[in-house]
């Protein structure tokens, strides 16, 4: 018999970030009937406590592709994104000065400073592995194209600035794979709205001071500071960085992570274009530089653009005059006549576990790691999605559920942390410590150093990935390996379809002729989506 | 090339319009714009479809005249083979154009009537008249500007049409399998369509309102339009017998 007490009814989510939204949204699609709070066919009630005393980090300005999906799950009109978010379209993440070191490049080789990894997957990644060919190519000779533009159409897009869809594409529908660029901010507000106004989630401006356990040990209730005490079957710690719940108050130990990837800390600055016509980039552009790298990342009024470093291998005031440099080369001095910086510092890492009794964290509460590859968001959203569709019935079945959350996720930190130290360790930089640290085999985890290994003779693929749903499949590794100019040289290729991949290279470069002509600029875009809005059908 | 101009009858006195149908009138067109008052005559010749403008992917309904660019299946011997010719075909080549003009310090927009000067229909020998002897529009001028007047009106409805279908959920798209005589196989894309098992499964409440707003008929006469699609297989299969 199953006691009606351990049902689990009341979801109280605390904090009111891109996590806390995020998680209300998803939750409540699925399980709140008929847009209304509290009436008796709801098996769920959702609250939202957000402190009126904590601002949300207010960074976090890439997304993935999965956020399209996420947000029609929670049935955001997507037009809303660009009236109200100042969103633009991200469709990849381009990489500068990563390999070499500006002025130390090769002239002989294949010359490109930069290299993408784009959202759409490589021509025909199901049935042949362009990688393996190309591969042998470019040891071959050095080569015009960069991997990128050789196997992914997308490539063109990225290049010229173009968009991702046309006006007389249905919401969320595209020619080329795209997440989204935008204020952090205004998308909380946004989610907000929505949760409140049209999913039937509840919401306490109060900040908590005190967490209360039942006699068992879980969490029966919050005390807050002005609307009482709030009791809830499950809570979920969106609370950021102080991770409230899962480390205040239930003590869960950290895993430092500070050993491979060094970054820890930011400084964040937001640049107003300085004509409403300026070009909006495609991709988030990640500029490496002597102790870290800066993000790029073009919204419709302003480029958000920030320094990521490790405070062990530069000082604040160095790191800001590098931020100041590369903000120059693209600024007018009217621009940076009134720019505030910002700095942020974290502790890279994660939580030995992140669902313990009756409490989950999502978001930075869970963990955060240095912001290359922009896979906060993406975590959030697979971490809400499966206590969503996961939602356990009661707590003796919470106990399996939080098993199994903690063993994905514990693999999703893994995976997240090994790629993006192959971003460090394909450098061959060498101008400081930073870079040469980074390749230190003792920084390397022993799963990537294996993977290396292989690769030298075979192209990265799905049996490299132990996940069954990773958050980067193999193309993204062959896109980063290739990307830096790794050499794969595969022995075994007797009965490789040489033909069929020849017709699909040409295919690509057909495809990419094609759409420099048929598709607008993002601003253009974005200005039909501002005016037309975009259609459901 | 196109060049709107106003129209007066000084400049323009002595230009008449070729009546004539045919592609090298610039008459050539497979689909135009409709609006709802204009399905009733529509509906008993042509299938009327909706479609997404390339500019603005606004959606906007459609009457068909065949199945490919440059191939209109209803010109026929310099004539337009059937008895009603949808008013955005037959206003050509007239626009309505904007002119500001300020009245006691009060901007207004008005509506003026414009002429494409390089359209092939317009010439000095042959066709109709735009202005009478002594500067007066002719029957044939009067009769497009009640024309340009009704597809204005009709096409600013549009908007609120196609919102209160897609609210009800009621378009979707459609791709026409459109198999000839000789074989062929031909698929027509990007065209959508009243969805009618949504339309069947409305609440009370929906079809009332529609029915209020005049729209449920539209949509009735947009559903009972698509038997023309036939009629255009059937006209495309006299085509290539030729
Ligand atoms: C420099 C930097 C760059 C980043 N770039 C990216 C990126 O490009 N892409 C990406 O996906 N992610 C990025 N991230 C991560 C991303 O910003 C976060 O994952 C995301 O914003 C989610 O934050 P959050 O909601 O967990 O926390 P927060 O935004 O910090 O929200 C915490 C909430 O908890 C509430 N709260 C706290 N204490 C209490 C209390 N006692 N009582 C009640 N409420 C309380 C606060 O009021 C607030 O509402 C970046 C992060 C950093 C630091």
């Amino acid at each position: 018999m199953v006691h009606m007490q351990s049902e689990i009814k009341k979801i109280i989510i605390v904090g009111g970030g891109s996590a806390g939204w995020l998680t209300a949204g998803l939750i409540a699609a699925k399980h709140i009937k008929n847009s209304a709070a509290n009436t008796l066919t709801n098996s769920v009630s959702i609250t939202v406590i957000e402190s009126p005393n904590i601002p949300t980090i207010g960074v976090g300005e890439g997304t993935w592709p999965s956020m399209r999906e996420t947000l029609k799950t929670i049935g955001i009109n997507e037009a809303d994104l660009f009236t109200q978010c100042d969103a633009s379209f991200k469709q990849a993440s381009k990489f500068v000065h990563w390999e070499n070191a500006p002025g130390t490049c090769d002239i002989n080789h294949s010359a490109a400073s930069a290299y993408f990894h784009p959202f759409s997957l490589p021509s025909g990644t199901t049935k042949l592995d362009l990688a393996s060919y190309i591969g042998e190519q470019y040891s071959n000779s050095s080569q015009a194209q960069t991997f990128a533009q050789h196997v992914c159409f997308q490539s063109v897009l990225c290049e010229q600035n173009l968009a991702p869809k046309q006006i007389t594409h249905k919401a969320y529908d595209y020619v080329a794979n795209y997440g989204y660029h935008l204020n952090a901010t205004k998308f909380a507000q946004l989610l907000k709205d929505h949760c409140l106004n049209k999913l039937g989630v509840e919401y306490l401006s109060s900040h908590i001071t005190q967490i209360n356990n039942d006699v068992e040990g879980d969490i029966a209730s919050v005390t807050t500071d002005s609307v009482g005490i709030v009791a809830g079957d499950l809570f979920i710690d969106c609370s950021g960085a102080q991770s409230l719940l899962l480390a205040k108050h239930y003590q869960i130990p950290f895993c430092s992570k500070k050993s491979v990837l060094f970054n820890d800390s930011a400084l964040a600055v937001q640049i107003p274009y300085d004509d409403d016509d300026a070009v909006i980039a495609s991709s988030t552009v990640s500029t490496a530089q002597t102790a870290g790298w800066i993000w790029d990342i073009g919204l419709q009024s302003r480029r958000g653009v920030g320094h990521v470093y490790s405070s062990q291998h530069i000082t604040d005031e160095k790191a800001e005059e590098e931020l100041i440099e590369y903000i120059k080369s693209s600024t007018s001095a009217k621009q940076r006549q009134s720019l505030s910086i910002r700095k942020l510092s974290f502790e890279p890492g994660y939580y030995e576990k992140f669902w313990h009794r009756n409490c989950v964290a999502v978001g930075m509460s869970a963990g955060f790691i240095e912001p290359l590859e922009a896979s906060a968001l993406a975590m959030i959203e697979q971490a809400a999605k499966m206590i969503s569709e996961q939602l356990p019935a009661n707590k003796q079945t919470m106990k399996i559920t939080a098993k199994r959350f903690n063993e994905k996720f514990s693999q999703h930190w893994q995976q997240i942390i090994e790629f993006l130290k192959l971003h460090y360790v394909l450098s061959k930089r060498e101008d400081s410590s930073y870079w040469l640290a980074n390749k230190e085999s003792s920084s390397i985890p022993q799963s990537l150093h294996e993977m290396l290994e292989l690769w030298q003779f075979q192209t990265p693929s799905s049996y490299d990935i132990t996940q069954s749903t990773p958050l980067f499949p193999a193309a993204s590794y062959q896109y980063v390996l290739y990307g830096m100019n790794f050499k794969t040289q595969p022995i075994r290729t007797a009965n490789r379809d040489t033909k069929a991949i020849q017709r699909l290279l040409l295919d690509v470069q057909n495809k990419r002729q094609h759409l420099a002509k048929a598709m607008g600029s993002n601003r253009e875009l974005i200005n039909k989506i501002k005016q037309f809005g975009l259609s459901q059908i | 090339m196109t060049n709107h101009v106003l129209l007066n009858n000084i400049e323009h006195k002595d230009l008449k319009i070729n009546l004539e149908r045919s592609a090298q009138m610039g008459d050539n067109v497979w689909y135009t714009q409709t609006f709802p008052m204009e399905f009733r005559s529509a509906q008993a010749h042509y299938p009327i479809l909706f479609q997404k403008d390339n500019g603005t992917g606004q959606i906007t309904p459609v009457t068909l005249f065949g199945f490919e660019n440059d191939n209109n299946l209803f010109l026929k011997n310099g004539k337009w083979d059937a008895a009603y010719i949808p008013l955005a075909v037959q206003r050509m080549p007239f626009y309505i154009g904007f002119q500001e003009s300020t009245v006691d310090g009060v901007t207004e927009k008005n509506r003026v009537l414009t002429l494409d000067v390089e359209s092939p229909k317009v010439n000095k020998t042959h066709g109709a008249d735009l202005f009478l002897e002594y500067g007066g529009n002719s029957d044939y001028l009067e009769h497009i500007a009640n024309v340009l007047e009704a597809l204005h009106h009709g096409l600013q409805e549009n908007s609120a049409f196609i919102e209160a279908l897609t609210n009800c959920e009621l378009l979707e798209a459609v791709t026409l399998d459109i198999e000839l005589n000789d074989g062929s196989k031909n698929q027509l894309m990007g065209f959508y369509t009243i969805n009618e098992d949504n339309l069947n499964s409305l609440s009370q409440y929906k079809l009332a309102k529609l029915h209020s707003q005049g729209y449920l008929q539209a949509i009735y006469m947009v559903i009972a339009s698509q038997v023309h699609i036939n009629d255009l297989v059937a006209r495309k299969n006299t085509q290539i017998a030729l």
